[in-house]
């Protein structure tokens, strides 16, 4: 069932078009990725979904609820993690945190046990009453997350979630995401870091320019790169032409280069179905294999795949608002 | 969650940032020692020597509306600061309707600057004395709608302007205007001979109303005019607190909603 769906939502600032006739469908309970490149429209998207700023253009409707008519009945369901923590300097997080969850309607006893428990959870405990001033840029990130672990809304936008944040403080943090998904909160992560998208989301949507170009799980999204899998064969003797030719004949494989002629390179679909196949071949040629190294398509593959441009290319070539 | 409890909160929320101001406040006080310490009673040795001691009372109760009509701003001036650092967008996010919102600022922000002006009026009722206790408390009340309604003014004009510059010029500017233009530090029947047409202004300017008031409040009226109980006043800080509070405050949620204010 949709939680969230947009219909033709635009959002034009003068000249530009920051979100350009989106058309989406979130499912209730899933971790929904927003990715592209800064500027592509992901943070514009959330500010139209939590009725932050108005679409120019088009609506939606989350939890049922359209974002024009009723947005104060859309309010009472989400939170957000926004990408630059909006915190004041003079505040504390004890402070930040204990009035959020206050205004979030919970419980003195649900307050005090939630902010202490995330608050340790995300290694700000002994760092509460400090001034935000005084704290680092992944310091002050971990706050902003914390309001909607806290909160733990019906449905969450996260966005960037785990900018300027350390490796280890990542991987708590996308724990986090997942039990919150798993606790029964919606989430639309909205990300410029596709491997985190990767291993985070049910699905994906990427955005460039204002516009939706593709939206489906990461494996389908991964899939649908013609050839996008690759594997790199060594072998102990020179491979000869009918073998070759015999691996090209298989259905899966794309393209076969000899690097070397004890080097091969094959593109191929669905690597893992094929490669035992591909290596019994080998045996049956009496071709002894050294190694054998099988990578899939990322998501970033997948983002080039579709614009024809790498996700730094398309961030130095966003228009500027 | 009852809406009473929302408005709370963000008056909560209000008066804890601003006793984050420590310095700034220590520094106001400061500010009115000196101006009542310094140039209050060398002014006062400048008018006829009979009304000295009155207009030194007179300027010390003027000094105490300044400072309470600058506190109350003194909110705009944070949704800035707020915006500057994107906590307007947080606070715009939160399940609370942008009329419990503003409605509490501007609550929070009269409530803040009396918090200020207390220890000062405190001073001031040492300096003066205060004759009659429950016209001090009608008074008092009535600086609480002047400094909500200054607070809503504020809050009004901060989120329609979009720009801290042109905010600081305007404040600066009506600063000036409605402090001259009022009774604050010179009694009406002087401004009268002086200038009728000044005169004329003065008697629509909420500042006037809320000086007028507390003089009469803390008893000093009684000698610079013949009003027993300046009604007029209390119904002009009436007038001006409505108009800035509920009419402003359905005004400004609709530039608010959705992001107008940007």
């Amino acid at each position: 069932m949709s939680i969230i769906r947009t219909i033709g939502l635009t959002k034009q600032f003068e000249d530009l078009v920051a979100v350009d006739h989106l058309d989406l469908n979130i499912e209730e309970g899933e971790i929904f990725g927003l990715l592209g490149p800064n500027g592509a429209g992901k943070t514009t998207t959330v500010l139209m979904l939590s009725t932050v700023i108005k679409p120019t253009e088009g609506t939606a409707f989350v939890g049922e609820q359209d974002i024009k008519k009723n947005p104060a009945d859309v309010r009472r369901l989400i939170g957000i993690c926004f990408q630059e923590p909006k915190i004041l300097w003079v505040s504390t997080p004890w402070d930040v945190l204990n009035w959020h969850a206050k205004i979030c309607g919970l419980s003195t006893e649900e307050r005090k046990k939630r902010v202490r428990q995330v608050l340790e959870a995300v290694n700000m405990w002994d760092h509460r009453l400090k001034n935000v001033h005084g704290l680092s840029g992944g310091m002050r990130k971990r706050v902003e997350i914390s309001k909607v672990l806290i909160q733990r809304p019906k449905i969450a936008f996260i966005d960037e979630p785990t900018a300027q944040i350390d490796v280890v403080g990542k991987h708590k943090i996308w724990n986090m995401i997942r039990e919150l998904r798993d606790e029964g909160s919606t989430i639309i992560l909205a990300t410029n870091e596709l491997h985190e998208a990767d291993i985070l989301s049910d699905r994906v949507a990427i955005m460039h320019n204002g516009k939706l170009l593709v939206c489906d799980t990461p494996k389908t999204l991964k899939d649908s790169i013609v050839g996008g899998d690759l594997v790199d064969v060594h072998l102990e003797k020179d491979v000869t032409q009918g073998t070759l030719e015999e691996l090209k004949n298989f259905q899966e494989v794309v393209d076969v280069i000899a690097v070397h002629p004890t080097n091969l390179r094959v593109y191929l679909n669905k690597a893992e179905e094929v490669v035992p196949q591909i290596m019994k071949l080998f045996l049956k040629r009496h071709l002894p294999i050294s190694s054998i190294h099988m990578s899939e398509p990322s998501l970033d593959d997948v983002f080039v795949h579709y614009t024809g441009l790498t996700i730094e290319e398309a961030e130095q070539k966003r228009p500027l608002r | 969650m009852k809406t009473l409890r929302k408005i709370l909160l963000v008056v909560e929320r209000d008066l804890r940032m601003f006793l984050q101001y420590k310095f700034l406040i220590i520094l106001r006080a400061i500010w009115f020692v000196a101006q009542i310490a310094f140039f209050g009673l060398i002014a006062s040795r400048m008018v006829v020597p009979d009304l000295a001691d009155i207009y030194f009372e007179y300027y010390i109760a003027g000094v105490v509306i300044m400072m309470l009509y600058s506190a109350s701003v003194f909110i705009g001036y944070d949704i800035f600061e707020e915006a500057e650092h994107g906590v307007f967008e947080y606070l715009l996010s939160l399940p609370v309707s942008r009329r419990e919102l503003v409605f509490g600022r501007s609550i929070g922000g009269g409530i803040r600057s009396f918090i200020f002006v207390g220890p000062l009026i405190a001073v001031s009722l040492f300096v003066i004395g205060l004759a009659n206790p429950l016209n001090f408390l009608i008074a008092f009340a009535a600086l609480f709608l002047f400094a909500f309604g200054v607070s809503g003014m504020s809050i009004t004009i901060a989120v329609g302007l979009k720009s801290s510059d042109r905010f600081d010029i305007l404040m600066g500017a009506l600063n000036a205007f409605i402090i001259r233009l009022s009774t604050t530090m010179y009694p009406q029947a002087f401004i009268q001979e002086a200038s009728p047409a000044y005169a004329a202004l003065t008697n629509f300017n909420p500042v006037t109303f809320a000086s007028d008031l507390f003089r009469w409040g803390v008893g000093i009226e009684r000698y610079l005019t013949l009003d027993p109980m300046p009604v007029a006043a209390i119904v002009g800080l009436v007038v001006f607190f409505s108009a800035f509070t509920f009419i402003g405050v359905t005004f400004y949620e609709r530039r608010l909603e959705g992001g107008g204010w940007k």
